[in-house]
């Protein structure tokens, strides 16, 4: 098992420096930022080409990879191009933590409340309770994420106040209130709290479908496997039945699927984040990508390219852990 | 005719499957009696209700679709059908036991087998854990595994259909029970492995005197192990005796049918192809009329086609289920 991630670990080198090449290629196709400048008559031709050059567009995209490689090697990722005067990294650095968390509770919600939902509508399969289950599922599968942020936001920023009846039960935006910066652990931590709820809620309503549907399908394909009926007969009572014999191979495919969606945390939900005026990374990173600031993007790239690369190998043995008959060697 | 207390005294059951296509009748009257420590075959062809009728003692047809909609089964005199889930559950896998036909995936593969075991002990007895391991090594070895302190903690997946087998018979026996009942467990496995589980089976009923109620489409399995011989049909008992006199003299003309269509090796080889029983087992949604053999048997009369027979007791401890028992 040992050497079998060491292995792994190792093979991920090349894999990541293709995807470096790969994606630093591709944004090469994008028209290098100052070619728009052109058309402003109060900049001269001269100062343009100056600015070409000192970004090194003048240079073909392999050797501009490589000029920007090196910088990566030795920690530097460039400064950005979309927040002038800045480091692409500090950029990240700023965002990063924002989306982490709001994505990081927003999986910790719907997998808290999904798996639970998931296992009840297969042991009460075709129930009252399954329907419902199934109802809520396909609605919030279904629901677009900015309508119903600004539902939420119309319900609990401007119908619902607080006992003062002044300010808002629920904050419509933003991560933080400003002022509070000397305030107690505690009060930062219910300010910031405050300023999820709603994204939280938007995100969870929407994902929560999804991952009860897959808990639901696996569970039903698990309980009328044979060796269920083996755990009744020798009298095992039902809850044992379920949570013991059928949730763990029930669990199998769910893992994989859990540890795939982790990457994700990272990416953010532009379009929440954006409703939310969450200054996060999904918002950052399309940001980039439309303004051609590729030392940013690539680090948002490289960031989620990673995880999903090491994100595998944690599924894998995640797996073999569930599972006695994987075996690794 | 039998001294022996009674064990299970099954009256008149009647499980239903209620599907979209329609009702199924799997199990539509049956009557079965077994005696403490007699070994019961229960003989049909696929889909006659034998498995249901199994499932029906231990309360575990899957409802919905299937539910029991009539008839007793008494287990020392206390009938099982009114006892509540918490009851029959204390009973299962205690004092009733049941081993099933696929030995590679009645396990479950993701907890060892000494795991699995130790759980059948520790539901029904209140001993620790390391009493509960001493006790599965010792039954992991009365059923003839090898090296039972090694397999105690090897998976499923690590065993041969066999030893898988003989696991389930361990768990199964794990607490004693006063009845076993073998739905199959001998069918997917080669004959020589056949052979041994029946031969451990026998075995283990000498020495730990359990009831068995044996179901099986094979009548070779039941000639073997069976001191009494049920045979049904279409959800029906339609004949029950001692093996002796099934064998020697059946009266009913299915049991005549299934047992003319075994090949005989001590007949001298002809080219005459094996007698079959003409025609094809009912469809469970459209049971015929009158006797449900009728349309296959050969001496079927209008009587057969109109009314149904009652089982009837041609001589002490023979019961038939036919207008026209086949005279010896």
């Amino acid at each position: 098992m040992r050497d079998y991630i060491v292995r792994r670990v190792l093979g991920m080198i090349p894999l990541i420096l293709i995807v470096m090449i790969v994606s630093f290629g591709i944004f090469s196709l994008v028209p290098n930022p100052f070619a728009a400048l052109i058309e402003n008559p109060r900049i001269k031709k001269s100062d343009i080409q100056r600015l070409i050059k000192a970004w090194g567009f003048d240079l073909p995209w392999y050797l501009r990879f490589f000029k920007w490689f090196g910088g990566v090697i030795r920690g530097d990722w460039g400064p950005s191009l979309l927040y002038p005067g800045s480091l692409a990294r500090d950029i990240i650095a700023r965002a990063l933590p924002v989306t982490v968390r709001l994505m990081g509770i927003e999986l910790l919600v719907s997998l808290a409340v999904a798996l639970p939902i998931g296992i009840i509508s297969a042991v009460k399969q075709y129930s009252v309770t399954d329907y419902v289950v199934t109802v809520f599922s396909f609605l919030g599968m279904s629901m677009p994420s900015f309508w119903l942020g600004l539902m939420m936001m119309m319900l609990f920023s401007v119908v619902l106040k607080r006992p003062d009846g002044m300010t808002p039960l629920l904050p419509a935006g933003g991560i933080i209130t400003p002022g509070l910066e000397d305030a107690s652990f505690w009060v930062k931590f219910g300010d910031r709290a405050q300023y999820l709820v709603l994204p939280v809620f938007v995100l969870s309503f929407i994902s929560i479908g999804g991952w009860a549907r897959y808990m639901r399908s696996s569970m039903l394909e698990v309980v009328r496997q044979d060796y269920i009926r083996t755990a009744r007969a020798k009298g095992a009572p039902e809850r044992l039945v379920i949570n013991k014999h059928a949730l763990r191979n029930a669990m199998i495919p769910i893992v994989t699927l859990i540890a795939l969606s982790v990457p994700g945390i990272v990416g953010g939900a532009a379009i929440t984040e954006t409703i939310f005026n969450i200054p996060g990374m999904g918002s950052l990173i399309i940001q980039a990508e439309i303004k051609s600031d590729y030392p940013t993007a690539m680090i948002g790239l490289m960031l989620a390219s990673v995880l999903v690369i090491v994100f595998n190998l944690v599924a894998d043995i995640v797996y073999a852990w569930i599972d006695p008959r994987i075996k690794y060697s | 005719m039998d001294n022996r207390e009674v064990l299970v005294d099954i009256k008149n059951l009647r499980t239903f499957f209620y599907t979209e296509d329609g009702v199924v009748p799997a199990v539509d009257g049956v009557d079965l009696t077994i005696h403490r420590g007699e070994v019961v075959g229960l003989v049909g062809e696929s889909g006659c209700g034998k498995s249901v009728t199994a499932l029906s003692i231990i309360r575990l047809i899957p409802n919905p679709p299937g539910k029991i909609i009539g008839g007793e089964i008494f287990f020392h005199g206390e009938d099982l059908l009114k006892k509540n889930e918490e009851e029959t559950r204390l009973i299962r896998g205690d004092k009733i036991s049941m081993i099933f036909q696929e030995p590679m995936t009645s396990l479950n593969p993701v907890y060892t087998i000494g795991d699995q075991i130790s759980e059948a002990i520790t539901l029904h007895q209140k001993i620790d854990g390391a009493e509960a391991k001493k006790r599965t090594i010792e039954m992991l070895h009365l059923v003839g595994i090898p090296e039972p302190e090694r397999r105690f903690s090897q998976y499923p997946h690590e065993m041969s259909g066999g030893m898988r087998q003989r696991v389930m018979i361990a768990m199964a026996l794990s607490s004693n029970p006063e009845l076993l009942i073998s739905d199959e467990a001998t069918t997917a496995l080669d004959v020589t492995i056949q052979a041994q589980i029946l031969d451990l089976m026998r075995g283990l009923q000498k020495k730990l005197g359990m009831a068995i109620l044996i179901i099986t489409h094979n009548l070779a399995v039941v000639a073997e192990m069976a001191e009494t011989i049920n045979i049904a049909y279409a959800g029906k008992i339609v004949e029950s005796a001692t093996a002796k006199e099934i064998f020697k003299a059946p009266r009913h003309p299915y049991t005549y049918g299934l047992l003319q269509s075994i090949p005989k090796f001590t007949e001298k080889r002809t080219n005459e192809p094996l007698p079959a029983i003409e025609g094809m087992v009912p469809s469970p949604y459209h049971m015929p009329k009158g006797c449900r053999f009728n349309p296959r048997c050969p001496f079927a009369t209008e009587k057969c086609r109109e009314e149904e027979p009652e089982i009837i007791e041609l001589t002490p401890g023979h019961l038939v289920r036919c207008f026209h028992p086949i005279e010896s």
